[in-house]
């Protein structure tokens, strides 16, 4: 990103209010909630991947339109995977809804600038479209609950099965999404 | 379509595919289900999002609603998209604009959800504090698909709009009489008697007098014959001398201070539109950065309005640019108004030419009467205007010295007095000797 880009991005930040400044406060949230209930769940993660963050959220409020966000997410997850040994705790759901909030918030920001008036039919869009996400939430982690309740989990031919799913949604999905500027979209802040 | 026209994934949707493919992975192959819980929201949108992924370009559309203003009036800039996949969910459009235009919303910013609120939403209000002709817009408009995924930006092409903003003129009457003029035709009554259709007085017939204005009444009871006099008709020529070679003072538009040349457009404006709608000739000469300006003298709403378009297109000179030329068709009977800040040398030089015509000649002083208040956190300012005043104040009684009037702009009757005195004086001014 440009020096001057992210100087229009700041200066867009400084006039943020309504549901932009929100937003931006969710976007800020979400990270710091995930990393909250990471402890919760098992402990502290790393100081430098609490750290890493911590800094790349405050870089997303400034900028939501990049790949922080990704790394963000990534790091969470990484936090995650290193601090929780428990794959049945309920604290995965609390997790999935933080992350839920952080992506929804940040891909909401990214839509219009900071200063923008959100009209009441498409703050109400978002709201339902959210929640409808959580429950799926909600759904994977009852779904999760009984993969471990029949130890589904450590079954060979599930894990295959699931590759080729990944596989397969891997292929669909980037050929249903990506044009060939996609890559344009990839420029890391 | 061309290669840049499209559709493109945006950052969000990139996270969320990615996030959701790492995550299932690491599920899968680590043996973390809890994993897949995390997952799960990036799976929703991700799919969610290429369900509904539009395809079809939106066709957009921009417009001002009116290309001509008043200060401190409002137009309204149209945002029209034209979604006909229906995929569109959210429309955001930012409209930029020069100084001197206010928005609403804040800031020219609006994202609505496209099929639920209907494009009138994307509408951006726009209220000139200034006059002076500006362009805006285009605005930019971003449309976006479900959950933020896939973006369209529309082309900013040659969509701007130049909108006039014709000076808010202030208040102004004058019930003073006209001036002396040699002409006998028009709508004013002269303060000679001749041919027209006001009453003066009854008098005895004279040589010359039309059979027809003959009072019988009067002749027969007197036993000589008297006629019925009336006051001649006649046009009042104004010439409104404009002088924009200097611009002092702070300016916040119609609704805040203004400066020098702001009390000077719209007192300019106020007189010509006063003039005119009493039906009077009205010229305009201005003194600014594109050299001088002239506008033949006519009457009527169309000329006032041409007058008004010539003023909002002032801008204030960088250089002195005066030719030192009479405004055409200048007679010893047209009023010549002149508005200037009395700052500039090359106006005063101009005001003591038109003078020693002969001319009927009216200073308005249009510098603002808080100049020395302006900046008062910085009072070497004040001080510095307080001795340039002395200056001009040396000046300005040097000119009514010499017999210019000269009063400053207070709006409405505030030169009254000094068009009777006019009126009484015309045609008893001397022509100087150069």
């Amino acid at each position: 990103m440009s020096e001057q880009a992210l100087q229009d991005s700041w200066w867009l930040l400084t006039r943020a209010r309504g549901v932009g400044l929100l937003l931006r406060v969710l976007v800020l949230l979400g990270p710091l909630v995930a990393l909250v209930v990471t402890r919760a769940a098992g402990g502290s993660a790393p100081v430098v991947i609490e750290f890493g963050v911590v800094a790349l959220t405050v870089c997303c409020v400034v900028v939501p339109d990049s790949q922080v966000g990704l790394l963000v997410v990534l790091l969470v997850g990484l936090g995650w995977l290193v601090t929780v040994d428990d794959t049945t705790t309920p604290w995965s759901l609390a997790m999935a809804l933080a992350l839920l909030v952080f992506h929804t918030s940040l891909a909401a920001s990214s839509i219009a600038a900071p200063g923008a008036a959100w009209s009441a039919a498409l703050r109400r869009r978002w709201l339902l479209r959210s929640i409808v996400l959580a429950m799926m939430c909600v759904a994977a982690w009852l779904l999760v609950a009984a993969v471990n309740v029949y130890d589904l989990a450590a079954s060979s031919a599930l894990v295959a099965a699931s590759l080729v799913v990944l596989a397969v949604a891997g292929l669909l999905i980037s050929r249903l999404s990506c044009t060939p500027e996609a890559h344009e979209t990839l420029d890391i802040a | 379509m061309s290669a840049g026209d499209r559709w493109r994934p945006t950052a969000a949707h990139v996270r969320a595919i990615i996030v959701a493919l790492v995550f299932a992975m690491v599920a899968v192959l680590g043996r973390r289900p809890d994993v897949l819980v995390l997952a799960a929201p990036f799976v929703g949108a991700a799919v969610w999002a290429i369900v509904l992924r539009p395809t079809q370009v939106p066709q957009v559309r921009q417009a001002i609603g009116h290309r001509t203003v008043r200060e401190g009036d409002a137009t309204t800039w149209h945002v029209h998209v034209d979604d006909p996949e229906g995929r569109v969910e959210a429309v955001a459009a930012l409209l930029e604009s020069p100084d001197w235009v206010d928005r609403r919303p804040l800031e020219g910013q609006v994202v609505t959800a496209l099929h639920d609120d209907g494009t009138e939403a994307l509408d951006v209000v726009v209220r000139s504090t200034r006059w002076g002709r500006r362009q805006i817009g285009p605005a930019v408009v971003v449309a976006t698909g479900a959950w933020g995924a896939f973006r369209w930006t529309a082309r900013r092409e040659s969509q701007a709009a130049s909108l006039l903003t014709l000076p808010q003129t202030s208040r102004f009457d004058a019930a003073a009489p006209p001036v002396h003029v040699p002409g006998l035709i028009g709508v004013n009554r002269s303060p000679r008697q001749g041919s027209g259709n006001e009453f003066a007085s009854i008098r005895p017939f004279q040589p010359g007098d039309r059979l027809r204005r003959i009072h019988w009444a009067r002749s027969v009871r007197s036993g000589t014959l008297h006629v019925s006099s009336t006051w001649a008709d006649h046009d009042r020529h104004v010439v409104l001398l404009v002088d924009a070679l200097d611009d002092v003072g702070e300016s916040e538009g119609v609704d805040g201070l203004a400066s020098s040349l702001d009390i000077t457009v719209r007192a300019a404006g106020a007189i010509a539109e006063h003039y005119t709608h009493a039906g009077d000739r009205v010229a305009l000469v201005v003194l600014g950065s594109r050299g001088v300006q002239r506008v033949a003298p006519a009457s009527g709403y169309r000329h006032l309005r041409r007058l008004l378009e010539v003023m909002a297109d002032i801008q204030p000179a960088g250089a002195q640019r005066d030719d030192g030329r009479l405004p055409r068709g200048l007679g010893s009977g047209a009023l010549v108004v002149m508005l200037s800040p009395l700052m500039s040398p090359a106006a005063l030089r101009r005001a003591a030419t038109i003078a020693d015509h002969g001319i009927s000649l009216l200073v308005v002083d249009c510098l603002p009467p808080d100049i020395t208040r302006q900046d008062p956190d910085d009072p070497y300012v004040g001080l510095t205007w307080r001795i340039e005043l002395l200056k001009r104040d040396r000046e300005v009684r040097r000119m009514r010295e010499s017999g210019i009037a000269v009063v400053p702009w207070r709006g409405p009757g505030s030169l009254d007095v000094v068009l009777r005195d006019l009126q009484h004086h015309a045609g008893t001014r001397p022509r100087r000797s150069r």
